[in-house]
């Protein structure tokens, strides 16, 4: 039926005159665009053939960008015209099985696709006449999910351009119709008008059922669905339009404006009786769309318990003799547990207190002691930061390999100054009777932070040790803080 | 932690136990020393405020998060139980360290905040010390309390719940950095007595002032 030539999707380019029908269609031909815009410019005196194509493909084709939208939920599409349907699953058998359930009229005209093998022959069995109503009334779910098991012998590419082809024909009819009146023949333009214009009203109105149904269930983008209604209203008011014009027999104005009056109350009295049942179907959409959101959710959770913690759990199991692995593995899933549930993306990373955490995490890691972090103001970092941060780590890991028990580590950061202390409950020491030759206490924070325009005191006595780094801010502006607070002298220091 | 005379040999505290995980209950039940009777435990805030109200114990260890009742947690057991504060402490507990958490449950009334991971020595000594009347602040929630009433003194004429007084900062701070009451007391040479009742002026203000931006500093800073 059609040759399977890859071209790019029919979409309305960015490059455009008018509303970029041309130069899109020219893509998908592969023909140069001048030509295009010259035939388009051409048909239109032909009757005015051209405006009506191209105000349909106005219509119906998407542009780059909705048809982006579309693509990212399913496999690309040969052709990807707004008919088609954006189904939920991203597998060809399911997108398959949505063309073939939201067929439209036009398409159950072609023999291959109204074989009762078509998953969705309840759908066309029922009658045109039925249309709108069945369009709505076959269930979604059904013949989704039973079409899906069936689309692995359901033979769909032979109508897949189908509703494309059958569109086209219909276009060149209209358009040899016309060109025969320029060439004086008599075409009966009153009987042939109304028909078409309610067999063309019929089928937007339909596919749009179709669509908007499914872009219900998968996402409704309000765009999307305001277009929809408007679609859906023009198709409906085509039909009207066209069965007055045919039953009052192209009658006076007089006539169709009072028919026209009794048909819309008509439908307004149909409309008030469908609305509720309306209404319960789009809240089922509603209800269901939550669930997936829902069942999403939880699958993300449970998937990130399933990497984190049923891994340290098992992990402990099997480390169950030695205590202080177990503790490390604990911290580390605590905090990366905590981090999970309570970090805030809005919160810019990279300020001093992070920092200090993350070293602080180093510590608890590689030497199994708890090391309590508490943090008030934090500030912009800062290459002397870096430096404090780098001191920091040093008496960190000090304290965990020499003190005992929990590290304590206070940061507070003020306009005037940060200062960071260390403190351990280990057995302490005597800085004085440290060797010159020891790198850790004297170079790497006492000497780092005096270069560095800051200072370390360090405590010791047998109830533990504590390291105190101060470092002033180096000018007004150095750091972000809430307040203009004025350091307060401790009493004793 | 430091140990308390005060509360005498002879005396036993009674506690109840209000926490949603009996794993957890009755871990802490056996890392309470000898010197406090468990006389009940809860797991629901319903249960909560029954077992309360029918044992009158002197303290109540209560889990933040619990389930039951509209939702509200610890928050809304001492709310329930708020007849009895004044012979009923509570301690609160938890593994949140949300300062959202933290601070609403001890605006409702709680006398302390500890983390769920304390020591059974560092718990029981809590225990006695909020029996007592005291509070307990852990240093994270010493954190909190700089972190929300700022680090600049209040004057010292002004007795304003919205500032902390000098002498206070210096306290919260020592605590944040992670002393004991009793080094507290060493290392401002004052009484470990002297260190409960700022500790205790601190916690009033923390429950008492109508400054809106601690309400509004906690729920926004929801990560700890």
């Amino acid at each position: 039926m059609t040759t399977a030539v890859q071209r790019p999707a029919l979409v309305r380019s960015s490059d455009r005159m008018i509303a970029g029908v041309c130069s899109g269609l020219a893509d998908h031909l592969g023909w140069p665009v001048k030509f295009i815009r010259l035939g388009m410019i051409l048909a239109c005196f032909a009757g005015g053939a051209g405006v009506a194509f191209y105000a349909w493909l106005w219509t119906m084709v998407p542009t780059a960008d909705e048809s982006a939208k579309r693509n990212a939920r399913r496999p690309a599409s040969p052709i990807a015209p707004a008919v088609s349907l954006p189904p939920t699953a991203a597998t060809p058998a399911r997108a398959s099985t949505a063309y073939d359930a939201g067929l439209s009229p036009a398409v159950r005209g072609v023999p291959a696709a109204s074989g009762a093998s078509a998953p969705g022959g309840q759908a066309s069995g029922s009658t045109h006449g039925a249309g709108s109503a069945s369009g709505f009334g076959a269930t979604s779910a059904d013949d989704w999910w039973g079409g899906s098991a069936l689309a692995s012998w359901f033979s769909f590419r032979k109508i897949q351009y189908g509703k494309e082809i059958l569109l086209g024909a219909a276009l060149l009819l209209v358009a040899a119709i016309l060109i025969a009146r320029q060439f004086g023949v008599d075409v009966p333009l009153g009987t042939l008008i109304p028909a078409a214009a309610i067999l063309g009203g019929a089928a937007i109105a339909w596919m749009q059922l179709d669509e908007t149904r499914r872009a219900g269930l998968v996402d409704k983008t309000k765009a999307d669905q305001a277009g929809g209604w408007v679609r859906l209203a023009a198709g409906l008011a085509l039909v009207v339009a066209g069965v007055l014009v045919m039953v009052s027999g192209s009658g006076s104005w007089e006539q169709t404006w009072l028919a026209l009056l009794a048909s819309v109350a008509v439908l307004g009295g149909v409309a008030l009786v469908l609305l509720p049942w309306g209404l319960k179907f789009w809240k089922d959409l509603e209800t269901e769309r939550a669930g997936r959101v829902r069942e999403t959710e939880r699958a993300e959770i449970a998937a990130h318990l399933h990497d984190s913690v049923l891994q340290t759990l098992a992990l402990i199991q099997r480390r169950a003799g030695s205590e202080q692995d177990v503790v490390r593995l604990a911290r580390a899933q605590e905090r990366e547990l905590r981090a999970w549930l309570f970090s805030d993306a809005a919160r810019e990373s990279g300020l001093l207190a992070d920092r200090i955490k993350s070293v602080a995490a180093e510590v608890e890691d590689s030497h199994g002691h708890a090391v309590e972090v508490v943090t008030v103001g934090d500030t912009q970092m800062t290459d002397r930061h870096d430096a404090l941060v780098q001191a920091a780590r040093e008496a960190m890991f000090n304290a965990a390999r020499h003190g005992g028990g929990t590290v304590s580590v206070y940061l507070e950061s003020t306009a005037g100054s940060t200062e960071v202390f260390i403190k351990d409950r280990g057995p302490g020491f005597d800085l004085d009777a440290v060797p010159d030759d020891r790198l850790g206490v004297k170079e790497s924070i006492i000497g780092r932070m005096k270069r560095h325009g800051g200072s370390a005191v360090i405590t010791s006595s047998s109830d533990g040790t504590e390291v105190r780094l101060t470092l002033p801010s180096a000018t007004v502006d150095a750091g972000d803080q809430r307040n203009n607070d004025v350091r307060n002298g401790e009493a004793k220091q | 932690m430091n140990t308390n005379p005060d509360s005498g040999a002879g005396r036993r505290v009674r506690v109840v136990i209000v926490d949603d995980h009996t794993i957890f209950r009755s871990g802490l039940k056996a890392d309470l020393d000898e010197r406090m009777d468990v006389v009940g435990e809860a797991g629901t805030v319903e249960q909560a405020i029954a077992v309360i109200a029918e044992s009158r114990p002197e303290v109540v260890l209560l889990d933040v998060h619990l389930p039951g009742g509209l939702g509200g947690g610890g928050r809304e057991v001492i709310a329930g139980s708020s007849a009895l504060l004044g012979t009923t402490s509570f301690l609160a507990l938890s593994v949140s360290d949300a300062a959202e958490d933290v601070v609403s449950v001890i605006r409702a009334g709680a006398r302390g905040y500890v983390t769920k991971t304390i020591s059974g020595k560092e718990i029981s000594d809590a225990v006695i010390r909020v029996a007592d009347g005291d509070a307990v602040f852990s240093p994270r929630l010493a954190g909190f309390v700089l972190d929300a009433f700022g680090t600049a003194p209040a004057d010292i004429a002004d007795d304003e719940l919205d500032k902390l007084s000098a002498r206070e900062l210096e306290v919260m701070r020592l605590i944040a950095r992670g002393y004991s009451y009793k080094e507290v007391a060493k290392e401002l040479f004052i009484s470990i007595k002297t260190v409960e009742t700022h500790v205790s002026a601190v916690l009033r203000k923390l429950q008492l002032s109508s400054r809106h931006e601690l309400t509004k500093w906690a729920a926004e800073r929801r990560l700890l």
